[in-house]
């Protein structure tokens, strides 16, 4: 089998590009699933919130990032932005570190904008009776969502949100693009180099195949255990 | 049942010239009525005839679009009031019964009269036992509420209600969702604390329990209380046509 000669001999000689591109892949998707939570859970926050003008902005937001294309929104953001005067910073001692910014903070937005909507809609999951008790009962608003909506909406929320994870990992093969030297960018470099094409994709679709496989594993098994009883 | 002797008994609630509208649709139309301590009193009338709205008014979970509720004798709709503070003395039972699934019983019981420093961890979950073993559930008490029937729910969720020491209950259909088999449970308890003299109004399509326990009786019709009366006055003589053939469709 030529084929898997070949792949073989890949991963033996390039082992270490692949490598170096799976790390940069999961720094960038970490980074951005971290970024676009904590912003994602803000953002959900305005769009349910009661002040009209925030909810509005929020809306749009999340319709903006979610109706454009991942691939303009980094273009936009690496090559636009320069153009009017806004630049990431370098650091020394991190090398390419405006360009990874660039790529992360894509990511990040983009993925705010999804993460958004999960959180919003796993709180809306919650049967409104829920909060209606709690506020009967002389919890305020801030009580009943604490004590006892958000906990439940957590458990809408947390799976949706590994899928989130898987999704990022795949999509953040864009980055390469604008050379950020991640999976997709390493795995093009070594095609280049050997001109296996066929045995380069191969090994690059296995790789991030088994991220992602393991990533929704562990998101089943969380929802598993959190399925546990509990629910009425 | 005895009007004169109640004439002598506290208002608890009085509620003047309450409408409550939704957009265009008038769901309770300028009603003015009082409440007084220890009466038992049921509400009934058609199915959108406002009654649930009523009940939701009275606590401030739907806001009036205008007219008074006097709560010992504040008015709850003032905007510069604690609302909060309010609701604590008027204890709710739903239909769905609500119970916070993500506590097991006697977290449900004891979570908001702790976090609103009624009493101590210890004194809740006295108490909690206490009501529980009242309502025959206190081996329940580590039970998360997806493993109780309906009976048992909304036991529970009255227990959960009075834990906060009321002064009123207001009980919104607590039955209607209930398998018949396990109606009686719950109107056994209901009962009991009428007997006791908690002061009670419930939404009801319960007939029995509106003639025979409660004391006084009000029809509810297109945003009107059509009529309202001491329970077996109401029942043995009803006057206005709407409550005759209401009757007659239900008894």
């Amino acid at each position: 089998m030529p084929f898997f000669k070949t792949v073989e001999k890949l991963i033996v000689n390039y082992g270490n590009f692949f490598t170096e591109g799976v790390r940069n892949t999961l720094i960038i998707s970490a980074s951005a699933v971290l970024i676009g939570t904590v912003l994602g859970a803000l953002m959900a926050l305005a769009r349910m919130s009661q002040i009209h003008p925030l909810r509005w902005l929020a809306t749009a937001y999340i319709e903006f990032f979610r109706g454009t294309p991942l691939m303009v929104q980094l273009m936009f953001i690496f090559y636009g932005l320069p153009m009017i005067g806004v630049t990431f910073p370098e650091v020394s001692f991190i090398p390419d570190f405006s360009r990874f910014m660039a790529g992360i903070v894509a990511m990040s937005l983009n993925s705010c904008a999804y993460v958004a909507e999960v959180i919003r809609s796993g709180i809306q999951a919650v049967d409104s009776g829920q909060m209606e008790a709690a506020r009967c009962l002389g919890l305020s608003k801030k009580q009943g969502m604490t004590m006892v909506v958000l906990p439940q909406a957590i458990r809408n929320i947390l799976p949706a949100l590994g899928n989130e994870f898987v999704t990022v990992i795949k999509e953040s093969s864009v980055v390469s693009v604008i050379g950020i030297a991640d999976l997709m960018y390493r795995t093009n470099g070594v095609k280049a180099k050997t001109y296996n094409t066929l045995e380069c994709l191969f090994v690059a679709a296995i790789i991030y195949f088994i991220m992602t496989f393991i990533f929704s594993k562990l998101v089943a098994y969380t929802e598993r255990r959190m399925a546990h009883g509990r629910r009425a | 049942m005895d009007a004169g002797h109640n004439e002598e008994r506290r208002t608890i609630i009085q509620v003047k010239h309450l409408t409550k509208r939704f957009e265009k649709l008038t769901v309770l139309d300028d009603i003015s009525i009082d409440f007084r301590e220890h009466e038992v009193v049921s509400v009934i009338g058609p199915s959108g005839g406002g009654k649930s709205t009523f009940l939701r008014c009275l606590n401030l979970m739907e806001q009036p679009t205008s007219g008074q509720i006097l709560v010992d004798g504040v008015n709850i709709c003032d905007k510069h009031i604690d609302i909060n503070r309010h609701r604590e003395k008027m204890g709710m039972v739903f239909q769905q019964f609500n119970l916070f699934n993500n506590m097991n019983v006697i977290k449900n019981l004891t979570a908001a009269p702790v976090k609103l420093k009624k009493m101590s961890k210890e004194e809740a979950e006295d108490k909690a036992i206490t009501l529980l073993r009242r309502v025959g559930l206190e081996e329940k008490v580590h039970s998360y509420p997806s493993e109780l029937s309906g009976g048992q729910k909304q036991r529970i969720a009255i227990v959960r209600a009075l834990m906060m020491n009321p002064e009123v209950m207001l009980f919104d259909e607590p039955t209607s969702a209930l398998d018949p088999e396990m109606i009686g449970e719950v109107l056994d308890v209901m009962k009991e604390l009428a007997h006791e003299g908690m002061t009670m109004i419930v939404v009801t399509h319960e007939m029995r329990f509106a003639r025979e326990v409660s004391s006084r009786t009000l029809f509810l019709s297109d945003g009107h209380v059509e009529e309202d009366k001491p329970s077996h006055e109401l029942f043995d003589h009803p006057e206005s046509p709407r409550l005759v053939s209401f009757l007659q469709k239900v008894l």
